[in-house]
């Protein structure tokens, strides 16, 4: 041990500042997301295994994620296993709508937390698991928490991230909430059967989307009017198709 | 306000360093931040301080941030700009609208000093 300060180092070592100093600088140079990123590659594999799509649908709370999937449930359940993560701050109350569906889902309840994370959907992954019909599912829909913000930051293992906004919200969403859309591969623009009351030109919301990510896809449709729904349903069997291929 | 897990998230990798490199005291800190990480600098230094506060490895950490830049490149000719600030509006070249970005999503812990 030094006997001048008590370090580990030999008594007889000089010192001074450029030879023994008791600060050390560490050289990290790792993503602070490393740990979520490492969980959520976890999650994929997961999902892979047992064959199933999985979608993180991100949008502000009433923008009509739940509704959505209480009628692509209706519409697809014959034709594929589907179940749903839920996430919300409290409440079961969007887990009994798509439970009322007769398909398997759980609710994460994040009690304050503004995003789902990897390891909560890991969490939540395993609880649908055990549900009767959660062990073999073609598509996992995850309802993040409403909020067009904070759940952009974290990958959950998803395979497909879609960011919905509906008519009442306006058009300039994209704008006011870029990340939204940039880390988006779809952009669904939902209450469609609301246009005549709104100042919402869908090709405003559109070109402001695409100039943020020209790689989004867009659609625009009711889920409740059924107008242009088939072009939905459409779509989640092109991603299905291609998750067999 | 997901700032503040990720400050936590920092928190709990500073005490495994230190733990590792037997330090009792973090000196300072080096991060980058992008512009498209999601993350704003100054709310994730407010979460830090009030944080830190409460945990006495960190209390007098010097936090410093570097904001890093993304490279747009063009849709239209392929021509990159740089900007660490707010998206160009377009492709100074040939006025394209249509960019893409590369990079800037980071948010990386790069260097922590200890004692």
């Amino acid at each position: 041990m030094c006997d001048a300060c008590g370090c580990h180092s030999p008594s007889d070592h000089a010192h001074g500042p450029s030879t023994h100093s008791h600060t050390k600088t560490v050289d990290v140079h790792e993503s602070l997301f490393a740990a979520n990123e490492a969980i959520a590659k976890s999650n994929r594999e997961h999902f892979e295994e047992m064959g199933a799509v999985a979608i993180n649908l991100i949008s502000s709370p009433g923008s009509g994620k739940t509704t959505l999937l209480e009628h692509t449930i209706e519409a697809l359940k014959g034709e594929f296993s589907i179940g749903v993560i839920e996430g919300d701050i409290e409440t079961e109350r969007d887990a009994d709508r798509i439970r009322a569906k007769g398909v398997p889902v759980v609710q994460l309840t994040t009690g304050g937390a503004c995003h789902l994370d990897a390891s909560m959907t890991h969490r939540g992954f395993h609880q649908l698991q055990k549900e009767p019909g959660g062990d073999k599912l073609d598509i996992l829909f995850i309802e993040n928490v409403g909020n067009l913000v904070c759940p952009t930051s974290f990958d959950l293992g998803e395979h497909h991230r879609i960011v919905l906004v509906s008519v009442p919200e306006g058009p300039d969403k994209p704008s006011k909430y870029p990340k939204a859309f940039t880390s988006s591969h779809t952009f669904l623009i939902t209450k469609t059967d609301l246009l005549p009351y709104f100042d919402f030109k869908v090709e405003d919301a559109r070109r402001d989307a695409l100039q943020l990510n020209p790689k989004l896809r867009v659609l625009d449709f009711s889920a409740t009017s059924g107008e242009n729904f088939d072009q939905w349903l459409a779509f989640l069997r092109e991603l299905v198709a291609g998750a067999r291929e | 306000m997901h700032e503040i897990s990720l400050v936590q998230g920092l928190l709990s990798q500073l005490h495994d360093l230190a733990r590792q490199n037997n330090m009792t005291k973090v000196v300072s800190i080096t991060m980058d931040i992008g512009p498209l990480s999601g993350v704003v600098a100054d709310s994730f230094r407010f979460g830090f301080e009030i944080l830190a506060q409460e945990d006495a490895l960190v209390r007098e950490a010097t936090l410093n941030i570097n904001t890093t830049a993304v490279t747009y490149r063009c849709t239209g000719c392929n021509a990159t700009q740089h900007s660490s600030g707010d998206k160009p509006d377009g492709c100074p070249a040939c006025g394209e609208l249509f960019l893409l970005a590369e990079g800037g999503d980071e948010l990386i812990l790069n260097t922590v000093e200890m004692e």
